[in-house]
């Protein structure tokens, strides 16, 4: 079971921004646990739409150079609006600045054009090799994989999507 | 003693940390919400920084006289009274009121809180 | 999956700190195929643990009365990533609480090593919009509560152990008896 947050890249503008959603269904088994009486999605999951929609972004704009994007950091991170089964949270994620390895972001989710969760967070690049966490092999295969993961996130029947964005080579 | 400076500073980097919001936005004729974006969840954000920085303790109805604005005495039909303005100008002397008394609608009370009269209120606490 | 994102109590001082621990394992649904070759435990969840360890620190202090969310992340840093085998110590300290909500300082821990820390914020549903919804039963929220081994651990400032409240006892045989 994946454990992806998003449902589908929408728009991505290289060095910039992305446009992603993700819809809650009342199926996803732990509703039943958040909360038993009112099923609504945690707000560590809208955090981690929003991490991942920021990684995808950096992600493309670095071109796969790295094969780890981590959150490090976030900052007045406020959940306005609970996600019910049914609704979609879509996603906004603009570049503040770029530093290095690390990339300052504004994100932001909303529900029907209303502001549900939004704040800053700071990413880091690295390539799992460089830190003595993976072998070359390993660095290469979980890249690979991340590629792979992106396209699937892109709607493959729209002419205009995303995806095209990466490179080809595996 | 903190001077004016100190607690304006210090009011400020409370605020920058609490909403997000950079160093130049924050004026002292800014207003929390108009402004700065503050909403309910931040006040109480807000208030815990300012507690930590200056050392103080600060009754949420001292910025929030909720009892003056839900009660029949001092509010009809959503404006508040003369005698209302009154209390208020009572309760809150640390805050400008001359714009809200203007037009004194209950729903625009949240936006008129300034920087300058937040740093005020500290001033008074502080003392 | 389950929503447990701590495995049990160590540790509960009402109004003061708690102290929880969770292993990660690689058998868990949301650490494999996370980043398939580089199996890690999303961070986000590391976050809940916080939450929830914290989350249960504030509403205990009211007795469980009060409904308590996880209303802003006002700090936080994660040093470094999870990964399975680590067995993490998650420590939340209370920092503030009022009739609308408290704040939380945590630390993680994987043995001596700082993997995290953050300041949550929780607010007490007071609003009118929430003025019918329910989050928990009391009796399986008073399960998850033993389960958790609060009950075990848990004491007060002077050292008495914490008591399970009244209506939770009540729900409890009601439910019993109802089967």
């Amino acid at each position: 079971m994946r454990f992806t947050q998003l449902d589908r890249i929408l728009t991505l503008k290289k060095g910039k921004s992305i446009e992603a959603c993700r819809c809650l269904a009342l199926s996803e088994s732990y509703l039943a646990d958040h909360f038993p009486r009112f099923p609504v999605m945690p707000g560590v999951l809208m955090l981690e739409a929003l991490y991942q929609a920021s990684m995808w972004l950096v992600q493309v704009s670095e071109d796969f150079e790295n094969s780890y994007v981590a959150l490090r950091e976030t900052k007045s991170m406020k959940f306005k609006g609970f996600v019910q089964p049914g609704d979609t949270l879509d996603v906004q994620c603009k570049i503040l600045s770029r530093k290095e390895s690390l990339t300052s972001l504004r994100v932001a989710g909303t529900i029907n054009g209303e502001s549900a969760v939004g704040g800053r967070m700071v990413l880091e690049s690295y390539n799992l090799n460089d830190r003595g966490i993976a072998d070359v092999y390993l660095d290469d295969y979980t890249r690979s994989e991340q590629k792979k993961m992106f396209r699937l996130l892109c709607d493959q029947m729209n002419p205009e999507n995303p995806s095209k964005l990466v490179m080809s080579t595996s | 003693m903190p001077s004016n400076e100190e607690v304006f500073e210090k009011v400020k980097e409370a605020l920058m940390d609490a909403l997000g919001v950079d160093d130049d936005e924050v004026t002292p004729e800014a207003t929390l919400v108009g402004d700065l974006g503050a909403e309910s969840i931040d006040f109480l954000d807000i208030v815990f920084k300012l507690e930590k920085a200056f050392d103080i303790t600060i009754p949420r109805d001292d910025l929030f006289p909720d009892d003056v604005l839900t009660s029949a005495e001092y509010v009809q039909e959503g404006r508040v009274t003369e005698v209302g303005l009154a209390k208020l100008k009572e309760r809150m002397p640390f805050a400008d009121l001359t714009k809200f008394e203007e037009n004194p609608l209950v729903q625009d009370f949240g936006n008129l809180l300034t920087v300058q009269d937040l740093c005020n209120y500290v001033s008074t606490k502080v003392a | 999956m389950r929503w447990f994102l701590i495995d049990r109590f160590t540790e509960f001082v009402s109004g003061d700190y708690a102290v929880a621990v969770r292993s990660i394992s690689l058998s868990e649904d949301a650490v494999d195929d996370y980043v398939p070759g580089f199996p890690t435990y999303p961070s986000s969840l590391i976050v809940e643990g916080m939450a929830q360890t914290g989350g249960i620190l504030g509403t205990q202090v009211g007795d469980f009365e009060h409904r308590m969310v996880l209303a802003k992340i006002m700090k936080l840093q994660l040093h470094t990533e999870a990964i399975p085998g680590d067995l993490l110590t998650l420590r939340a300290d209370l920092q503030a609480h009022t009739a609308d909500g408290a704040v939380i300082r945590g630390t993680v821990h994987r043995g001596n090593f700082l993997l995290a820390e953050m300041e949550l914020m929780f607010a007490i549903l007071n609003d009118e919009r929430f003025k019918n919804v329910k989050l928990f039963e009391p009796a399986g929220f008073c399960r998850m509560l033993r389960v958790l081994k609060l009950f075990d651990v848990g004491v007060n400032p002077d050292g008495s152990p914490i008591k399970i409240p009244d209506f939770m006892l009540e729900a409890e045989r009601a439910e019993l008896s109802a089967s």
